[in-house]
């Protein structure tokens, strides 16, 4: 009887071990073949393989971070850039969702503007980059001008169809248990076209970032594009790269942080619960 | 005398409250563009009474609701509730609809208390109260998401009730529902309409439904009351007992010769064969289709006999057509 039992309770934290193990393995696996990647990319670099012209070793591109960051230098490029591309973000994404509420909850006001803004949205905002140059130099006002723009749409378009496609059965709903004006705009048409309006800002985020590279490589006294220019002048490869890594880096931030608003705001919505 | 007439208020005031609206409907019209729907249908109903309403799909019931509960103006006639219009009483009527129409992103109590107004604490004790005569007490801090449609259905009756409506409406409330369900809250219903003697207004596709709630049935055809049969059996109504049976197939017949009228939905043939059994038969009728069967009350199908080779019109109801994959 003794017997028998001793090896059942080994048994217990073995298979617990396992299943740590497992798990491990699963968090782990994803990240074997960018390390390898890395590995090899640095040992080719070392050996020579890799001139340090055409890319730098991994190793460098974390030196150059280091030794900028201690500066202070870092630090005050991305606050230049991420101040930039939030500013341009607010201008552009409030002025998108007002209007895609008013065009949404007004027909006059959609007769009004609609069939502009669809002509307008039709350009990319890259194309208008001479004119804006044009109409307003090279400073800050062009390239949040350039953002602003690019996010509109993405903000408008999404609030405008948002409020259009709330379902009409729950707004009849509202109305028959006295909701009305603003009350059925809080309850029912503002909840109901919200999954709709964070898409168009992940949407506008993800132009914020494309529309920021593009303005801040053609000209800027600070920031992050005007880091990695300044470098290729000097051929300090190892900068240039810290710069693409950093524009990720922020890129993802923000993506990040959009989908937790929408785990948050949508936590009643099982599709954005599960994951 | 002053005194007198306060009391007279008060007395007038809690009437008011118990009791259920008066519905008076003449003549009433209703056109969407040139799209003529409600075709001068005249209607009475006494304060408490549960009227059942009956018909095909695309008559109008809807409609007529929906003027009832001042949702929509009608284009001609008159609906008194109460002697006073419609618009009057929005506070007085509120509405059940086939899908329940709760807010996703409200929870269940959330739900209930849409409309009310009050300090939170007494509106969440109001809100508890009806869940708890809805048997959802448990289910307060749920989203809807999680709920059956048995439950939705219970959820959006409580939301219904809180206000105390005297007249309740009633859209097809259990045409989603599963044969159990659909009893069960038949009877839910039935007991809260006793308690609160509100006047119901109850649009429903199941003549068994209609035959157990209703004091009165009542069929529209065309935007217009073509049938209106008072239900004399007494509550709670068995579904077996042979009055009740009785008057379902009565009902039923009427619906079916409307149908027949008109040329959806039917299949010419002979009858082939007919497989008699004590309550329910089969008659299985030959067609170009294939063969069909119909289940045929045994005692209609003496009343009105049927034989071997006659031609007959087999009619069956769109929504009762199940479509697979061929
Ligand atoms: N808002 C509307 N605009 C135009 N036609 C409508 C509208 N509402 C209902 N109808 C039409 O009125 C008829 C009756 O509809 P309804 O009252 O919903 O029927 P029921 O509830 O009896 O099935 C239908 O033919 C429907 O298409
Ligand atoms: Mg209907």
């Amino acid at each position: 009887m003794a017997d028998t039992a001793f090896p059942i309770a080994g048994a217990v934290p073995g298979g617990r071990l396992a299943a740590l193990f497992r798990h491990l393995g699963r968090r782990l696996v994803p990240w074997l073949v960018p390390l390898a990647i890395l590995v090899v990319w640095e040992v080719a670099a070392r050996v020579g393989w890799l001139s340090s012209r055409v890319l730098p070793e991994p190793l460098a591109v974390v030196k150059a971070g280091v030794a900028l960051a201690a500066s202070g230098e870092l630090l005050q490029h991305v606050r230049v850039s991420a101040g930039r591309a939030f500013t341009g973000f607010a201008i552009g994404g409030g002025l998108g969702l007002l209007l895609g509420l008013l065009t949404g909850s007004f027909r006059k006001v959609e007769i009004a503007l609609d069939t502009t803004l669809q002509m307008i949205r039709n350009i990319p905002p890259l194309a208008l980059i001479p004119l804006v140059i044009l109409w307003f130099g090279i400073d800050e006002t062009a390239k949040l001008f350039l953002i602003a723009l690019g996010v509109f749409f993405s903000v408008y378009i999404n609030t405008f169809h948002g409020i259009r496609s709330v379902d009409p059965a729950l707004i009849e709903m509202g109305r028959s248990y006295g909701l009305k004006g603003w009350s059925l705009y809080r309850e029912i048409i503002l909840p109901g076209a919200l999954s709709s309006i964070l898409v168009g800002v992940r949407y506008g985020l993800g132009f914020m970032w494309v529309i920021l590279i593009v303005a801040e490589t053609i000209s800027a006294q600070a920031g992050i594009g005007y880091m990695t220019m300044n470098a290729r002048e000097f051929l300090q490869t190892d900068v240039v790269l810290l710069g693409i890594v950093l524009y990720a880096l922020l890129g993802k931030l923000a993506d990040v942080a959009a989908r937790q608003l929408e785990r948050r705001w949508l936590k009643w919505n099982a599709a954005y619960t599960a994951a | 005398m002053n005194i007198d007439n306060i009391e007279l208020d008060q007395v007038r005031q809690a009437r008011s409250e118990i009791q259920g609206l008066d519905i008076d409907v003449y003549g009433l019209i209703k056109r969407f563009g040139d799209r003529q729907v409600l075709h001068g249908l005249d209607l009475a109903i006494a304060p408490g009474e549960f009227v059942a309403i009956v018909g095909r799909s695309g008559c109008g019931k809807s409609t007529l609701l929906r003027l009832l509960a001042g949702l929509d103006g009608e284009s001609a006639g008159e609906i008194r509730l109460d002697g006073r219009p419609a618009a009057a009483h929005k506070e007085d009527v509120r509405m059940m609809f086939q899908d329940a129409r709760l807010l996703p992103w409200r929870t269940v109590i959330q739900n209930i208390a849409i409309g009310l107004t009050g300090s939170r604490q007494e509106v969440r004790e109001r809100a508890l109260e009806v869940l708890a005569r809805v048997g959802l007490a448990d289910r307060a801090d749920e989203w809807p998401a999680r709920l059956s449609g048995g439950q939705r259905q219970r959820v959006a009756l409580a939301r219904a009730l809180i206000h105390k409506p005297r007249l309740l409406l009633l859209d097809e409330p259990l045409g989603a529902l599963d044969a159990l369900t659909r009893i069960e809250m038949q009877r839910l219903i039935e007991s809260i309409w006793k308690q609160q003697q509100f006047t119901a207004l109850l649009v429903t596709h199941d003549v068994s439904e209609a035959v157990a709630l209703g004091d009165r049935i009542v069929l529209v055809e065309e935007g217009r009351i073509t049938l209106d049969e008072s239900v004399a059996l007494v509550r709670p109504r068995e579904h077996g007992e042979p009055a009740f049976a009785r008057l379902e197939s009565r009902v039923l017949k009427r619906l079916m010769t409307i149908e027949a009228v008109t040329s959806r939905n039917q299949i010419r043939g002979r009858v082939a064969d007919i497989v008699l059994d004590d309550v329910l038969s089969e008659v299985r009728i030959e067609t170009p289709a294939g063969v069909v069967t119909s289940t045929v009350l045994t005692r209609s199908l003496s009343e009105q006999p049927l034989e071997i080779g006659a031609e007959v019109l087999a009619t069956f109801k769109s929504n009762e057509v199940v479509l697979a994959a061929a």
